[in-house]
């Protein structure tokens, strides 16, 4: 799972000089949020987002309605940007939980790809739940499972060989630390062509082991 | 894998697009009402027929249009920004970055006096700035990710140094360098050989998966289209009739002019009763001529109504985005649709006969050249021979017909040539009535010309410009005395309305006529001295599907009337089918499997044949066609292979063979009879030829 394979590519790309009044228009047109820009060669030289075009009240303000025409009339997309390295940006070879992660510690909506200077794609955070949803199985039907197991080595196996054993599949599944409860892990696995009274026969059996939830989606 | 459930928007947005030309007369419009939509990683087939304004459309998303076209009328979006009005400046910044755009004839795309690395490399090194290693480095890479063989020696040559398929294979690395989100693609590959043409296609398909790139892919053949694209809009005379997936359009066409379009494409893998060709009627008007607050298409629609002239239809949408421009689509059922009088004409059965017109054995047809060494200087260098035509046997019933297929250079062109006697040959028998035809022409006698002509591919090139249609069918008439000279002038009318023309045309020049025209007169004029054998070269391969359909429902109906047998060399697989009795198969001058139609599409197939067919593009989205492509081009004719010749690119010898099949490069192949008329030129023993899946299997 790289950025490379979830990243959009071919971003909708604007230059520096472009009226920031075009960039909104291409935004609302294009229904994104965030429109990398670049010069000649798609070389990326800044960001500009949906609150970056939000041009401050105050800044207007001691301004007349002649004043305002023109100010906002001039205003280009370069007077708005966020800045060449300001831009956080990720390479193509990331894996999609650094990526992840680098944007929840920067508070941002989105990355950049970037290799050698030349914008290739950018991945959104969209797109990541997008991934997340495809992860846990959304969208596919079958019996979800929430089994609360001990933190030990080789439980996961438990599970994974006991469905195995019973002919049936994993289709989507997905484990985090219970909160609160640092000695067992909540995994979610969902499983197709299974029936649910058994599978869950199946689960309770194995020791330590706890069903917790269960619903056919 | 889960479907996509984010919206992103389409890559290119073309709304109410009006192109028009400023001319002598005023402004014409060669394209309205054109909408359509192209998301990454599809593929927007636009097809039609010649003068319907594929070609403008797709000029007109960059702005191309020379200095007389001009947008009238509409918008054209891309990546949310619009594209009309905007300055060539920045349109040429699009065009290098975001946009790029492949053409028919690769050749016209590239440099002839620079070398590919050069041509390749600037494109980084002005649009990227990069250092020129390290564009050089990029270029070899992008060369090999299209399937380049040994591509960093293919920096070095010059374009005409490289075979056709690596001339267009160049000009889409050349497109891809930039990495760009629309791909613009006009009939890439019409100009190609149709085993290169199916790799060149598996190409498109594989880049649009890995570049996620948006296609517009403009072509006047359905069988590429059902190949390569998802989604297909058809254009008639200007106007976007209908739009939809593929699949739809294929399964169930909604406008009268699609269904017609499907019902003139010859098919594939279906049997020769059920693969007759309907034309279309009349033909495409000239834009000034299209009709007006009505449907333009009334003029030549079976169903069409008074208020088809009266009212001027809306694209609309008939079911789950599939689009048609007709009032009665819900109404029409294509399936009930009946010819209508006189459209084509009753094909009897050709007569039964044993007796051969013509017998042809062991022909050779060599070309002198000389070696480059300097004892030629002095004639003490050893000769060299291309062997253009090399023992080709067949012989042709009266009355039947002979297909020739194969790739170019296969000396298709010059068999007929040798025949009719416009190249020596320089060995082997050929007899006809009696004749002896490997006389040249100029030593024949006037009744052996008299009963062998010819239909040639280009009609505008073997029609001389300032003679009347009238004046060139009289010509033969006069010289070979066919009919008096009093009654010559009645006869000419009789051939014209035998070629469906009427008398008007007598008068008329070349020029006033279109393409289909053309070759008609051309027929007329091959059939005015009542010939026994008439050879066509390629007769219908420049012209539009509708107007090909009925110049062979044509060419068909008078090999009946008068009985003539005919040779007909095509490089489409599925028109000889329809067209012939028998078909020879030819590869690098020799005739490799020869027999009965029927025979030769079905197993057991020569290993060559088997791979023709299976790169012929089939119109059904639906069909199962195998996948065997052919490795490299056809080897130089100068330097044949040893054994047989089709050893260098044979995809089934090394497995159906024992030692990898070296007994081919070796030997030369046997002939192996299937039947008695049907033979196989190959190693490979016809059991193990018989076990062989049909190319096609229809769903």
């Amino acid at each position: 799972m790289f950025v490379r394979d979830y990243m959009t590519k071919h971003p909708v790309l604007v230059e520096p000089t472009m009226s920031t009044v075009e960039a909104q228009g291409i935004m609302a047109e294009t229904n994104i949020r965030h429109l990398p820009v670049v010069e000649t060669g798609k070389r990326l030289v800044g960001l500009v987002t949906r609150e970056r075009l939000r041009i401050p009240a105050a800044s207007l303000s001691s301004l007349n309605v002649w004043e305002i025409t023109r100010f906002l009339s001039n205003l280009a997309v370069k007077d708005v940007m966020v800045k060449g390295r300001d831009v956080i940006t990720i390479g193509p070879d990331a894996t999609l939980e650094a990526a992840a992660e680098t944007m929840a510690r920067h508070k941002i909506g989105c990355l950049p790809v970037v290799e050698e200077g030349i914008i290739t794609g950018i991945l959104t955070e969209v797109d990541l739940l997008v991934q997340l949803a495809g992860l846990l199985g959304a969208g596919v039907s079958g019996v979800r499972v929430t089994i609360r197991v001990p933190d030990r080595l080789g439980e996961f196996a438990k599970i994974t060989s006991a469905i195995a054993s019973k002919g049936w599949g994993i289709y989507a599944s997905g484990g985090l630390p219970t909160p609160k409860q640092p000695e067992t892990w909540d995994i979610v696995i969902k499983v197709r062509l299974a029936p649910q009274e058994e599978l869950i026969d199946v689960l309770q059996s194995i020791e330590g082991h706890q069903v917790i939830d269960v619903r056919e989606t | 894998m889960t479907a996509d459930i984010r919206q992103h928007s389409p890559i290119l947005k073309l709304e109410d697009v009006a192109i028009s030309y400023e001319t002598r007369y005023g402004d014409v419009e060669a394209v309205r009402q054109v909408s359509f939509d192209v998301h990454r990683a599809t593929t927007f087939g636009v097809v039609g027929e010649s003068g319907c304004g594929k070609s403008t459309v797709a000029f007109g998303i960059v702005d191309f249009l020379g200095a007389n076209g001009k947008i009238v009328d509409g918008s054209i979006k891309f990546q949310g920004r619009e594209l009309v009005g905007r300055s060539q400046a920045e349109l040429r910044k699009l065009r290098g970055d975001q946009i790029a755009m492949v053409y028919q004839d690769p050749m016209q795309a590239l440099n002839p006096s620079v070398t590919i690395g050069d041509q390749l490399a600037e494109v980084l090194t002005t649009h990227r700035g990069l250092a020129k290693n390290e564009a050089r480095q990029k270029s070899i890479d992008m060369l090999s990710r299209v399937y380049m063989p040994d591509a960093a020696n293919v920096m070095k040559r010059y374009p005409h140094q490289i075979s056709g398929g690596q001339q267009q294979r160049v000009v889409i690395a050349m497109a891809l360098l930039n990495n760009p989100a629309l791909l613009i693609m006009d009939e890439p590959t019409t100009a190609l050989d149709v085993t290169v043409e199916a790799v060149v296609l598996d190409l498109i398909e594989d880049l649009k998966r890995d570049f996620d790139t948006a296609i517009v892919y403009i072509t006047h053949d359905l069988g590429v289209v059902a190949r390569v694209c998802n989604y297909v809009g058809v254009m008639y005379a200007g106007e976007m009739v209908e739009t939809g997936s593929v699949e739809a359009i294929y399964d169930d066409p909604q406008h009268p002019y699609t269904q017609g379009l499907m019902r003139c494409v010859p098919k594939l893998g279906t049997t020769k009763e059920s693969s007759r060709l309907y034309p279309i009627r009349g033909r495409v008007p000239a834009p000034k001529d299209r009709p007006k607050g009505a449907c333009i298409f009334a003029p030549r629609c079976d169903y069409a109504t008074d208020k088809c002239h009266t009212e001027h239809p809306l694209l609309r949408e008939i079911q789950n985005g599939h689009r048609a421009r007709c009032f009665y689509s819900e109404v029409i059922d294509p399936e009930a649709w009946e010819p209508p009088e006189g459209l084509v004409p009753e094909i009897a059965p050709a007569p039964e006969t044993e007796e051969a017109l013509i017998r042809v054995s062991d022909l050779r047809t060599y070309y002198e050249q000389e070696s480059r060494s300097v004892l030629s200087l002095v004639g003490l260098g050893k000769k060299q021979y291309v062997k253009a035509v090399d023992e080709v046997s067949f012989s042709i019933p009266r009355g039947k017909t002979l297909g020739v297929v194969g790739e170019s250079g296969c000396g298709k062109s010059t068999l007929a040539k040798t025949i009719v006697g416009l190249e020596a040959p320089t060995g082997g028998e050929a007899q006809f009535l009696g004749f002896d035809v490997t006389v040249p022409l100029s030593n024949r006698d006037l009744k052996l010309i008299q009963e062998l002509q010819m239909v040639f591919q280009n009609p505008d090139s073997t029609m001389n410009p300032s003679y009347t249609v009238g004046h060139q069918i009289t010509r033969p008439l006069e010289r070979f005395r066919t009919v008096p000279k009093a009654s010559a002038y009645d006869e000419v009318i009789r051939l014209l309305n035998a070629v469906r023309l009427d008398g008007s045309y007598y008068h008329r020049l070349p020029r006033q006529l279109s393409g289909g025209e053309k070759q008609r007169v051309g027929i007329a004029r091959a059939f005015a001295s009542r010939p026994e054998l008439v050879l066509c070269d390629e007769p219908v391969s420049a012209l539009d599907v509708s107007v090909q359909a009925a110049v062979l429902n044509l060419l068909m109906e008078i090999q009946r009337e008068y009985g003539t047998t005919m040779m007909f060399i095509a490089h489409d697989l599925s028109v000889v089918r329809f067209f012939s009795d028998y078909v020879a198969v030819m590869y690098l001058g020799h005739v490799v499997e020869i027999g009965p139609a029927e025979d030769i599409y079905a197993p057991p197939y020569m290993p060559y044949t088997e791979a023709l067919l299976s790169a012929v593009p089939i119109p059904d989205p639906t069909a199962e066609q195998k996948h065997i492509r052919l490795e490299g081009t056809v080897p130089s004719a100068l330097n044949p292979p040893s054994g047989c010749v089709f050893h260098t690119r044979c995809p089934r010898r090394a497995e159906m063979l024992p030692d990898g099949g070296r007994i081919c490069e070796v030997e030369k192949p046997p002939w192996q009879h299937n039947t008695e008329e049907h033979r196989i030129y190959c190693h490979i023993p016809l059991e193990e030829l018989r076990k062989l899946d049909p190319v096609v299997t229809e769903v």
